[in-house]
């Protein structure tokens, strides 16, 4: 089985078993959440997101070109650790979050990335460009470089012979 | 790999907000001005599609608000 390889460190991964040292019902999650319905949640971060201080702290955090998607995410999920709403109704109230946080970020005049579009789109993968490289390497490794020069070699002698018509280049 | 608009995680809201076809929601209709009182009326099921029991739609109306002021303030500006 061939391994997915990362260039990013694997340590801040739950270690097995973490899930089990505390109590069950300790955690905020595992209660019964504070806002159980969509409509409740998405009551509760609208009120929290027409909040000064949080406009500002999201003006700062969106022109460090943090991308939308991905701050719409954190808050979400934040929310989830805290035991305000479920991972359900966080995911379905994401595109609210997500347009809001557009809305404030247009309405300050910041130029913010939206991180709907792909940034790897159009470019070459890393991994195809590896895969070409080696079987070029392959057939490098094939290839009698000594007789292809030869045989090379011969081809043009016979079409030196051959190419004597008559509106052939005189020597 | 569809992990763009976060760092290292997937992230679903991603296609979720690409899936909100929120220009083509079903629109609530006017009640018609004519007419007496003996004239049928549609009692609140305007639009079958008008499902506001499904959190999506409901979520989606909150979007399509939240897109025309968000629309309007960028005309403006």
């Amino acid at each position: 089985m061939m391994m997915l390889e990362t260039n990013e460190p694997m340590f801040d991964s739950p270690i097995p078993g973490e899930s089990l040292t505390a109590e069950l019902g300790a955690r905020p999650w595992q209660s019964p959440p504070q806002y159980p319905t969509v409509d409740e949640a998405m009551e509760y971060y609208l009120s929290r997101m027409a909040q000064e201080d949080f406009m500002v702290q999201l003006v700062d955090v969106l022109e460090m070109d943090v991308p939308v998607s991905a701050l719409a995410n954190t808050i979400q999920l934040s929310g989830v650790m805290q035991g305000l709403h479920t991972v359900d109704v966080g995911i379905l109230i994401m595109p609210v979050l997500m347009e809001m946080i557009m809305m404030l970020g247009d309405s300050a005049g910041v130029k913010y990335q939206t991180g709907l579009d792909n940034p790897n789109k159009g470019k070459t993968r890393d991994t195809l460009l590896s895969k070409v490289a080696k079987k070029y390497t392959k057939t490098l490794e094939e290839v009698d470089v000594k007789e292809v020069v030869k045989e090379t070699e011969e081809e043009g002698e016979e079409e030196a012979q051959y190419s004597s018509g008559l509106m052939a280049r005189r020597k | 790999m569809s992990m763009y608009g976060s760092t290292r995680n997937y992230n679903p809201g991603i296609a979720l907000y690409k899936a909100m076809d929120i220009e083509n929601l079903p629109q609530e209709r006017e009640p018609s001005k004519e007419g007496g009182l003996l004239v049928r009326k549609d009692m609140g099921m305007a639009n079958k599609n008008m499902d506001q029991s499904n959190p999506v739609f409901r979520v989606a109306k909150q979007m399509e608000v939240i897109r025309k002021y968000r629309n309007m303030s960028n005309d403006d500006a």
